[in-house]
């Protein structure tokens, strides 16, 4: 959760987004939902259809369903928040032909040039991030692509246009992006600029993506540095505030936690890491990950500090955090991991969801913060677990979640957010991650054969026009809006683009033409590719010479981005079992 | 991640908010649960006057664990609610008394209550046989023991027994025999799996086999060490204190290991205290006899006695002239002094290992001849082992190469020797004496390992079962070597676990509860018969499994404790 940005997202004016959308009333999913007998992940799927599909019948074309008075109403300015960012999951759940539907409805191209304030946090993640992804699955869903898929396409266009409306905020002094943008006229005169440091570091998937697939190296470039804008504004004990003045690069907001404001800056790093295999990047989340155990951890719940002194400022757990330990389990460390998500665990077997706030001493919600509205995060680490470890309490955790959700917010109209968890009372709101990202995550802890768990048994090799492409063999990054990332077809496009070059620039040459202004993206884009290739190869640090200038002279046996084997005692840390470590 | 997008619109319906839905009802109309979905704890609390025993069950309707247990729940009710009243209470519903005097941080909540005495936490496995089990314990807290065999049945139990003998000669009721009663529940409170028994003797002719004499003496039973008397003298003679003194002074030679499922450090704590042998046996609570747990009692006994111990056993002797007891195997010989058992022989059995290289390239190569010294012969008259066991070889070399590291730095033309001890056997060390030599010398290694092959070719009918690659050189993980069924038989561990310094924890799982641990122990699913022995280092990262075609038997069981090599892990 971003304040700066919540607020001024509402301003998206009614009329941001036009598309003609005809639908011809509820959709049929034939005999797969509504039996409740096929198991767990059946039971999702019905819950899905009926969220998606009470949505469709009361409240499209709107954003959201108010799922108490079966209506709709806008969130995002009529951008029918709830089909689009829900439009993955349906793929997800297996229906091809619905995902067909809409993504043909998308591609009808949406204008852009509209004079309407946008948070450039939440455009990215929702607009940037679901037109790519949608765009990098669009053909295994059996959508018609153009020729140079993946390196382009109408969706891939599309996110590009979105991304360059984004790129005036980037233009301050440090590097770091306002909150705010106008789509037509760039940063208003007067815009605040104070903005969440999750506002400022969560970009690099999107946008090295984006770069990676249209060649245009400049939204890598802005995501990177403000990634290292916030890293070189670090607290001496080597914390990060949650609200950052981008001109004046002074924190204004100084409570340090893995919660709100700051949770998707660590998010993307490691996921920038593992997406571009950038040691650097996992090499800073490393530290933080150190100051963050040394001063907020306290018996395996994370509290919120003083960025400077490390002193106590809030014992409070918030619903939000818990994307913790699906982090924590993507850098192999499921040992710590396991043992924060038991902790949170418990929190939602007192009140059947995670408050908003827990204050951990007082083992009780705080006051204004009883809500939950559906959120992703526990599930979300418990799918990224049970992949690791296969421990049976996490599918206790979805199904309670399923219990949870069927039993308390079910209503007629759809799922309602339940506003005081203390007595379960329910509020007119179906907020679009649940359709989004909570289904979706829940689906697919209770899917294993999904092929989004792929771990690259099987492919597929598609035919460019510039040669052979290996895709989809798995490892898919989810973007912090549960967006699935294929990160072979980052690899795919940039070595046709280089190709491309190459030509480009032989042709330049050869006709003496003055150097251009690609000419040097591609230096810098050259420069790039020598040293993730070194950091691929995972060569050790011997003469690791480019990027990593601190470590230069540490000797290091065990490559950053390798996870370290598990301990011994993990074969027997499963139904709640944890062990304390060996030190 | 979600910036929680505000709608601005000012619009009535956005302050739209509904109140929970209503409660309804949780068990089905005709279940023998009474069902106060309304969380009516004052009416549950009216009924339970007339009860004896009163079992509630505290839910919440949205509770995943609930719903689960609510169908055990009902079997158990079904069982039993003749003799006591079966309660579910909704306490998550706001409007409720429950919700408003209760404060319970998970659901469901167990309790039970015998008359006014409660309540009594169960916060054992959720299952029907369990719960069960605990409530017919909470019904009938004291065992009457009314004959010698009875008396017999309930010391042989592998589980502590405290006895009472109380003289009820006289209306009304004995002195302190309410307090005892209430001990007796009291423990339930305690040690929720009930591995306390407690027992009462009112005949004055059984008292005095154990013997107490004096109405109102309690008595705790102890297998190993010398069992005891309450000290009235000392401690008042309160509920709370005969609970704690039984529950401090229990003997805990054998442990259950039920993980409840919830954040526990139980599996951290016992495998820290040193290495652990793990058995999973499926168990039933409510079965009358446990005819593999006796025989895995009488293992353990005889492992954990020690000699200073051995001839203090009050009771059981002079019971033993008398009857045919079952305790007569507990018993162990105690006739041959000790220093014969520790006599020391010395016979060769050694083997050739060339260590693997560091560096292909290296010319020369550090050669070891390793030798099985045995220091304490157990009872050689009596097995008749043959000079060179090949399983003790293949022990010698798990343990080396385990060392193997200690003898890589040796880089000498002189021959260097090195003892260690050898795993998990107090029988023997292992000399190793190494040295290095080129690579021109590879052929008389070669030779030198056919002429030590040839005992290994009088066990062929083992040795087959290893999958050990004579001819390369060997290694740990290599190797994949089950124990041959019956090898060292008659293997005396009386009192191993003294003699020791690496003792071996015993524990006990239930499979049907934990069956999980097994297979992430390497337990085989191919086999039907949940049954699995593994022994466990936590320190040493080690962890070796028992052949599952083996049934668990006392034979088998006792080379398990004696250190016989099983498969590596």
């Amino acid at each position: 959760m971003c304040a700066a940005g919540s607020a001024l997202l509402a301003r998206i004016t009614r009329d941001a987004f036009h598309f003609r959308f005809h639908l011809g009333g509820n959709f049929q999913h034939g005999s797969l939902a509504g039996n409740s007998t096929r198991g767990p992940a059946e039971r999702v799927k019905s819950m899905f259809y009926h969220a998606y599909n009470n949505y469709l019948e009361n409240a499209f074309p709107y954003d959201e369903l108010r799922p108490l008075t079966c209506d709709g109403q806008d969130t995002w300015g009529r951008y029918c928040a709830d089909l689009r960012f829900s439009v993955l999951t349906l793929w997800i759940l297996g229906n091809v032909s619905e995902f067909q539907r809409v993504v043909n409805v998308l591609q009808e191209g949406v204008d852009f040039d509209i004079d309407v304030n946008a948070s450039v946090f939440e455009t990215n993640i929702r607009v940037v991030g679901g037109l790519l992804s949608a765009h990098l699955l669009s053909k295994r869903a059996g959508v018609e692509v153009e020729a140079g898929w993946p390196c382009s396409g109408p969706l891939l266009r599309m996110a590009e246009e979105v991304a360059r409306k984004l790129l005036p905020a980037f233009w301050t002094p440090t590097g770091m992006p306002y909150g705010t943008v106008n789509l037509l006229h760039g940063v208003n005169p007067g815009e605040t600029p104070v903005t969440c440091t999750a506002g400022v570091g969560t970009f690099i998937v999107e946008f090295a993506t984006l770069s990676h697939l249209t060649g245009d190296p400049v939204f890598e470039d802005v995501a990177r540095k403000a990634l290292k804008a916030l890293w070189k504004n670090r607290s001496e004990i080597g914390l990060v505030g949650n609200h950052i003045d981008v001109a004046a690069a002074k924190w204004v907001a100084q409570d340090a936690g893995i919660g709100a404001g700051v949770d998707s800056y660590f998010e993307y790093l490691v996921k920038g890491a593992i997406l571009l295999q950038d040691e650097e990047l996992m090499s800073m989340f490393l530290k933080y990950n150190k100051a963050i155990r040394n001063y907020t951890k306290f018996d395996d719940w994370y509290l919120w500090v003083q960025m400077y002194k490390g002193t106590v400022s809030m014992p409070v757990f918030q619903s939000l955090e818990a994307y913790w330990p699906g982090l924590q389990s993507l850098i192999g460390d499921i040992d710590h991991a396991m043992r924060t998500f038991l902790n949170y665990y418990t929190v939602w077997k007192q009140f059947g969801g995670l408050p908003e706030f827990y204050n951990i001493p007082q083992g009780y919600t705080v006051e204004k913060r009883e809500g939950y509205p559906l959120r992703p995060e526990l599930i979300e680490s418990a799918m990224y677990l049970y992949r690791a470890t296969r421990n049976p309490t996490l599918l206790e955790l979805g199904r309670d979640a399923v219990e949870s959700i069927e039993k308390i917010s079910k209503v007629d109209c759809g799922f309602a957010t339940i506003k005081d968890l203390r007595d379960h009372r329910l509020d007119n709101r179906m907020e679009s991650f649940f359709l989004a990202e909570t289904v979706k995550y829940l689906y697919l802890l209770f899917d294993p054969d999904n092929f989004i768990h792929n771990n690259g048994s099987n492919f597929d090799v598609v035919l460019t026009p510039y040669g052979e492409c290996i895709l989809g063999a798995g490892g898919y990054i989810f973007n912090t809006e549960a967006h699935p990332i294929d990160p072979a077809a980052l690899h795919c496009c940039r070595k046709r683009k280089e190709e491309q070059w190459e030509v480009e620039d032989l042709m330049r040459e050869f006709y003496s033409l003055k150097r251009s202004k690609k000419f040097t993206f591609k230096q810098t884009l050259d420069q790039r590719d020598g040293e993730t290739q070194k950091d691929s190869a995972e060569t050790t640090s011997e003469d690791n010479g480019g990027g990593m200038n601190s470590e230069k002279n540490r000797k290091r046996r065990i490559p950053l981005l390798s996870c370290s084997s598990q301990p011994f005692n993990s074969k027997l840390a499963v139904l709640g079992q944890v062990f304390l470590d060996n030190t | 991640r979600h910036i929680g997008p505000s709608a601005s619109p000012v619009d009535r319906a956005k302050d739209v908010t509904m109140p929970a839905k209503l409660p309804v009802n949780f068990f089905s109309s005709g279940s023998p649960v009474t069902d106060f979905f309304q969380g009516q704890l004052d009416y549950a609390e009216r009924i339970r006057q007339d009860s004896e025993v009163t079992f509630y069950f505290f839910y919440a309707p949205w509770c995943g664990q609930s719903i689960t247990v609510r169908e055990e729940i009902e079997q158990v009710a079904r069982r039993l609610s003749d003799q006591v009243l079966f309660v579910a209470i909704n306490c998550w519903w706001n409007q409720g008394k429950c919700r408003k005097q209760k404060h319970f941080f998970y659901f469901p909540v167990i309790y039970l209550y015998h008359r006014r005495f409660g309540p009594i936490e169960y916060k054992g496995p959720m299952n029907a046989a369990y719960i069960e089990k605990f409530v017919r314990r909470v019904m009938t807290p004291l065992l009457y023991i009314s004959s010698r065999s009875k008396l017999l049945e309930f010391l042989s139990d592998y589980e502590p027994g405290v006895l009472g003998y109380f003289e009820f000669n006289a209306s009304p009721q004995p002195p302190g025999y309410l307090t005892f009663f209430t001990s007796a529940l009291h423990s339930l409170k305690k040690d929720y799996l009930g591995t306390i028994h407690f027992g009462v003797i009112t005949n004055q002719q059984i008292a005095k086999e154990i013997p107490l004499t004096h109405s109102g003496s309690i008595y705790l039973h102890r297998h190993v060490n010398t069992s005891l008397i309450y000290p009235r003298e000392v401690m008042n003679y309160t509920a709370e204190n005969i609970c704690k003194w039984a529950l401090e002074n229990r003997e805990a030679f054998i442990h259950w290991l039920r993980p409840h499922g919830g954040k526990s450090l139980l599996l951290n704590n016992e495998l820290k205290k040193g290495p652990a042998l793990l058995l999973f046996i499926p168990f039933n609570p409510l079965a009358e006899s446990y005819p593999l747990l006796d025989e895995i009692t009488k293992v353990a006994l005889e492992y954990n006695r020690c000699n200073k111990n051995q001839a203090t056993e009050p009771a059981v002797p002079h019971l033993k002239e008398t009857d045919s007891s079952p305790l007569e195997s507990r018993m162990p010989d105690v006739h041959t002094p000790l220093a014969e058992t520790f006599s020391i022989t010395k016979y060769p059995c050694c083997n050739t290992v060339v260590l693997p290289q560091w560096y292909s390239i290296s010319r020369t190569h550090n050669v070891c001849e390793l030798c099985v010294n045995q220091t304490v012969g157990v009872k050689q008259s009596k097995v008749n082992l043959p000079q060179c066991n090949f399983l003790e070889i293949e022990a010698a070399l798990d343990s080396f190469y385990l060392k193997e590291h200690t003898f890589f730095q040796v880089v000498s033309n002189t021959i260097e020797c090195s003892n260690f001890l050898s795993y998990y056997s107090p029988f023997s060390y292992y000399t190793a004496c190494c040295r290095t030599i080129n690579r021109g010398l590879m052929s008389f290694i070669s030779s030198e390992k056919t002429f030590f092959q040839t005992p290994k070719a009088a066990f062929s009918s083992h040795a087959k079962k290893c999958k050990v690659d004579t001819h390369s050189i060997p290694h740990i993980e290599d190797r994949n070597c089950l124990i041959p069924g019956s090898h060292i038989g008659g293997t005396n561990i009386t009192g191993l676990s003294c003699r020791t310094n690496k003792t071996l924890n015993l524990y006990l799982l239930d499979s049907n509860l934990s069956w999980i641990y097994a297979e992430r122990l390497g337990a085989s699913q191919a086999i039907h018969t949940k049954e699995f022995a593994a022994i466990v280092d936590l320190q040493d990262e080690a962890h070796y499994i028992m052949d599952q075609n083996q049934a668990l038997i006392k034979s088998t069981l006792g080379k398990v404790f004696s250190g016989a090599p099983i498969t590596g892990g």
